[in-house]
């Protein structure tokens, strides 16, 4: 399945921004099943600079300066990336406390980059609440697999989608008491679950296929960022899971980038001279272009 | 032995004392030093330390602390007794801190580049994961020359069998070296003599060192190196201004500082100018709003990118902080050994990282003997004594401690040594800790001889400059011969504003432009005061109805006389003494010595010695004694008058004709030229002949009346006095000097403004144009004559105009010059 991404993010201000520093996380990684064929960034007042270089977690990130007066920034990322059949879920997977005793005893890379994310990040501070609410999924000797799936079930039961509840600075504590909150609302709470019980989660950010009613036209640039959770687990590796789609992401789900919350891969962030107030519009479409 | 010299109470025979082994017989290093005390008396010294004490206070020293009420002005409390340090015992204390430094460095190349550590289970790999001082946006970023600590600094205490052992390391911007220097200046001066015969090691060779190790950073010839401070409210702002000044670098604030290009830009008056070394006084997570902390106003956005790039060398390196923590002390000798291929020579005392199952259950089992403290520090946690903790309190910290074992360090206590403080003719023993600090030059490592002794408050074990302790000068003996570098000018060379960098951040413009300002306006609020307080208690109903005319001069939204009749003498007084002395007045002579301190206080790296000194005594000059006369008053306000001028004769004489000078003057000229613009227009209002006097007033305030007497042999006539005080060229505080003075400086500015020339230019003409012999006043007694006003009010209007002008005037230069330093940024997409 190959996908045609465009991600338009259109920022208006109230006063001209004589200067903006920026820094853009929106080009698709490339996995083994996952390959990202083209990429490009259009920006539009064009920069004075660009400069591309890949993150502490090997995400790209490309910093730009506008240096020319302006009321709008126009950002558009336009992404192809195909996505071979991913590897099957595991049947088997070791008890979950083996992953957190084995964590930090291994200093092999592959155990040492999954043992940073076991831990407290700027936005997801574990706690004992989301312990408890864990330990219900998470039973003795249980595997880790298995449980995983089964957290990521609850959660979606017990939460409610709701765009109005909450805003990208809500923290995880208040979406566990709201018991409302948006996808990245919900990968944050799930991280915060995992890593209160010493597993290593990370954040992903990418984009979901929409499917619509057949008959009806896709709707275009009606679709968002979409964010979930990705969990190490020894001998399977890194499992992703959707909490608010309860599924496990396979075809329909597109990596962009992966970090310890979402301040690690937010798609687009600056800071500006002047402007004051200002209007965000973004405008994601994945639309596939093969069968 | 003079009895009272060494007399010290609550000597404490459990700890080390610095001064004596058994409490009678100085320890040998300190025999000369205490028979040359003796043989001055604690009388004279005393005296001297009197004079030491107004020296801090006049060059305003001060150590800000957060919630204090002197806020900003604390003084900074120094000791006037040295600790001294013998040759050979400096010796080891060198080899050691050196050897950290060498290590601590190591130690941040692995960390921020090859994790070997890790891999190697030297270290545990959680110090480093769960640590937010961790930037991983610098992991994998080349630092030249593996720079990662420019400067150390290392915190010994001695223990009772007389060792020293670390305590604390800061790696990411250590400060109290500057503070160092300045105690040194202060003990060195009030004890010139001991001071000499103790053959005493300098402390300007490292400052030297240390310049020429910023310049070898920036690896480019003439590089533009620039101190970065949080600002004024930061604790140790003042040591940010000394050393910017004492180094020769440019102060800046972030906002000083832009990135174009993946290059770091000073915004100056000339424009952008490439900044190559930047010696940051602004923690890590703070320095870029675009990849490290977003909430952040002290840094510069792009700053990791024009790393990255090479473009710019910071000093210490970003992310230095990471190991600015106790929780890596119990590895340091495991590491020594792993990297330098060295057993540790200076010990740290006795840690244990919780994020250990072991050192977790010792801890556990040991509650009573040691300090709980966070282990990364930026989590805000105030050291726990887990003795003073009750049985709740204990397994409230045990639970703690399990639940995020590796967030916790647990230390021993040190009993901290005493040394001999000073006090009002007596000594006591005080707690000390000694703060030592190690450079790097880029080819080797050098320590600071000394360094900055810190005294607990009172008795307190607790030593802490944040908590209101005070200070000492560290004085190491040497046997060997000294190096006499010094890096200070002479006291009284001319002082360039620009400093020896020739850059004039928009800030500091702005700053010196208001200093100006504040300085003129104060003088102008005491000259009208002065002139009111002397009249004021003699005057008669006609000669009240001029003073009350002269005060209208003020504009004071703040009055409080009555506005619907005359007011009264008694009313008057009173309202004269809250202009001069209320500080919660903003229009009062207190409120504006007060802007001229908080703003020289902000580029007081561009002043002299003697401007900063004036500046200080200017906060005590208006200060009004309860017991005080009212007669007394017009004395307080020449003696204010008096520093006031020294100061804006040093602004002449002892400043060269640079940038910051200019913008110094054209503040002032502003500031003169609209107050005597408002002045003249009291003349231009028909004066009945009873308000005469007034004309002598105004004289008065401009200083002019000498002027007068050898011009006009008559008594006094107001085109006369129009003449002197308006059109006059030749005089200094005539109108039109001051519009000609402005015109020409602002001339001078580079980047000026075609049409705002232009502008003042005109105005200076159109004043010029009027004839003054035109404007006849009716003689005392005489009717008035038909037609003649015109002239005058033509004039009133022309001067009223001018006072609108001015200031709209003013707020263009701050457009052009100022305003993209007020500007800050905003973080978007958050």
């Amino acid at each position: 399945m190959t996908y045609r991404i465009v991600h338009k993010t259109t920022y208006k201000y109230k006063y001209p921004v004589s200067v903006g520093n920026h820094v853009a996380c929106l080009t698709p990684r490339s996995l083994p099943h996952h390959r990202c064929l083209r990429n490009e960034l259009h920006i539009s007042p064009s920069p004075a600079t660009r400069n591309d270089r890949l993150d502490y977690f090997g995400n790209q990130l490309s910093f730009f300066t506008v240096q020319e007066p302006h009321k709008r920034l126009v950002v558009e990322a336009r992404s192809e990336v195909r996505i071979d059949d991913p590897r099957p879920w595991p049947k088997d997977s070791p008890p979950w406390e083996e992953a957190v005793r084995s964590l930090p005893e291994e200093q092999s890379a592959e155990f040492l980059e999954a043992y940073q994310f076991i831990f407290e990040s700027p936005r997801i501070r574990p706690g004992p609440p989301f312990a408890s609410y864990a330990a219900q999924s998470f039973t003795p000797r249980r595997p880790l697999a298995e449980a995983l799936l089964d957290l990521t079930a609850r959660l979606h039961g017990d939460f409610r989608f709701d765009s109005k509840a909450t805003n990208v600075r809500t923290p995880p504590e208040e979406v566990f008491r709201k018991r409302r909150g948006v996808c990245q609302d919900f990968a944050h709470l799930q991280i915060a679950c995992l890593r209160s019980l010493n597993l290593a989660a990370r954040y992903v950010s990418g984009y979901l296929r929409s499917y619509r009613a057949s008959g009806r036209p896709r709707l275009v640039g009606s679709d968002v960022s979409h964010a979930w959770v990705s969990v190490y687990c020894p001998g399977a590796g890194w499992l992703d899971v959707d909490p608010t789609n309860n599924l496990v992401p396979s075809q329909n789900h597109v990596t962009l980038a992966w970090g310890r919350d979402y301040g690690d891969v937010s798609p687009l962030r600056g800071v500006i001279l002047g402007g004051r107030d200002h209007t965000l519009k973004v405008a994601v479409d994945v639309e596939p272009i093969d069968a | 032995m003079i009895p009272d010299l060494l007399q010290i109470p609550l000597r404490d025979p459990t700890v080390y004392d610095e001064l004596s082994a058994d409490g009678v017989t100085p320890r040998p290093h300190w025999a000369g030093f205490v028979e040359s005390l003796q043989a001055i008396g604690s009388e004279e010294l005393a005296k001297r330390w009197e004079r030491a004490e107004r020296r801090i206070r006049e060059n305003g020293v001060t150590y800000n602390i957060y919630g204090d009420p002197l806020g900003a002005k604390r003084p900074w409390r120094i000791d006037l007794l040295p600790l001294l340090i013998s040759a050979e015992e400096w010796r080891s204390i060198e080899a050691g801190i050196i050897q950290r430094a060498r290590l601590l460095n190591l130690l941040l190349e692995d960390l921020y580049g090859s994790q070997r550590l890790l891999a190697d289970g030297c270290l545990p790999a959680a110090l480093l994961f769960a640590n937010p001082e961790f930037l991983r946006p610098l992991a994998g970023v080349r630092v030249p020359r593996q720079t990662y600590l420019h400067l150390l600094a290392v915190d010994l205490a001695r223990s009772p069998d007389g060792n020293w052992w670390v305590i604390a390391d800061r790696t990411q911007a250590p400060s109290g070296a500057g503070y160092a220097l300045e105690n040194r200046t202060i003990v060195g001066d009030a004890l010139p003599d001991l001071f000499r015969i103790a053959n005493v090691q300098r402390l300007a060779p490292f400052f030297r060192a240390q310049r020429d190790a910023l310049i070898n950073l920036a690896g480019c010839d003439n590089p533009r190196i620039v101190l970065l401070t949080p600002g004024p409210f930061n604790e140790t702002y003042f040591e940010h201004s000394y050393l910017a000044r004492y180094l020769g670098f440019t102060l800046v604030e972030g906002a000083d500082l832009t990135v174009r290009e993946r290059r770091v830009y000073l915004k100056t008056v000339e424009g952008l100018q490439q900044v190559d070394v930047i010696l940051r006084r602004v923690d890590d997570s703070f320095c870029d709003p675009l990849e490290l902390r977003a909430d952040s106003f002290l840094g510069v956005a792009g700053l990791v990118e024009a790393i990255a790039a090479g473009n710019v060398k910071v000093a210490n390196a970003l992310g230095s902080g990471l190991i600015e923590t106790a929780a890596i002390m119990p590895f340091l000798p495991g590491l020594s050994r792993h990297l330098l291929g060295e057993s540790l020579k200076l010990t740290s005392v006795a840690t244990w990282w919780c994020g250990q199952d072991y050192e977790l259950d010792w801890v556990l089992h040991h509650l009573d003997g040691v300090v709980i403290k966070p282990a990364f520090p930026s989590r805000g946690m105030e050291p726990v004594f887990g003795a003073a903790l009750g049985k709740a309190g204990k397994e409230q910290l045990a639970n703690q401690l399990r639940s995020r074992p590796y967030e916790y360090v647990a230390q021993e206590q040190v009993a901290l040594s005493s040394a001999p403080v000073w006090d009002s003719g007596h000594l006591y023993s005080r707690s000390v800790v000694l703060r030592t600090y190690v450079l790097n030059t880029g080819t080797a490592w050098t320590a600071m001889p000394g360094g900055l002794v810190r005294v607990a408050g009172s008795d307190g074990p607790v030593v802490s400059m944040q908590q209101g302790g005070h200070s000492k000068d560290a004085w190491v003996l040497w046997d060997g011969p000294i190096d006499t570098f010094s890096m200070l000018p002479p006291r009284n060379q001319p002082i360039e504003l620009r400093g020896a960098n020739p850059d004039l951040p928009s800030r500091a413009a702005d700053n010196l432009f208001w200093l100006g300002r504040y300085a003129e306006r104060s003088e102008n609020i005491a000259r009208l005061l002065r002139a009111l307080i002397t009249r004021v208690r003699r005057a008669g109903e006609a000669e009240l109805g001029c003073l009350v005319r002269l005060h209208s001069c003020f504009d004071s939204r703040h009055s409080k006389l009555p506005k619907k009749r005359r007011p009264t003498a008694m009313e008057l007084e009173q309202e004269l003494i809250s202009l001069m002395s209320d500080a919660g007045r903003p229009d009062s002579l207190a409120s504006n010595l007060a802007e001229v301190y908080r703003v020289g206080g902000t580029v007081r790296e561009r002043l002299s010695a003697d401007m900063t000194r004036l500046i200080g005594q200017l906060t005590e000059a208006v200060h009004v004694e309860e017991y005080m006369l009212f007669v007394e008053y017009s004395a307080v306000l020449t003696g204010c008058l008096e520093l006031l001028s020294a100061f804006s004769g040093m602004e002449r004489e002892n400043i060269t004709r640079g940038s910051g000078w200019l913008f110094m003057s054209l503040g002032r000229r502003l500031e003169r030229a609209m107050y005597s613009a408002r002045q003249l227009r009291e003349i231009t209002t028909p004066l009945a002949e009873s308000e005469w006097p007034l004309l002598e007033y105004l004289l008065e305030v401009a200083d002019s009346a000498m002027t007068y007497r050898s011009r006009y042999f008559t008594t006094l006539q107001p085109v006369a006095v129009l003449d002197v005080l308006m059109a006059d060229e030749t005089n200094p505080r005539s109108l039109d000097f001051q519009l000609n003075h402005l015109a020409d400086l602002y001339q001078k500015l580079p980047r000026h403004m075609p049409d705002d020339l232009r502008t003042m230019r005109h105005a200076a003409a159109l004043l010029r144009s009027f004839d003054l012999r035109a404007i006849h006043y009716p003689l005392p007694g005489a009717a008035e004559p038909e037609g003649n006003s015109d002239e005058r009010s033509r004039l009133a209007r022309s001067l009223r105009e001018l006072e609108y002008l001015l200031p709209s005037w003013s707020n263009n230069l701050s457009n052009t010059y100022f305003s993209h330093a007020r500007t800050f940024p905003i973080t978007i997409g958050e």
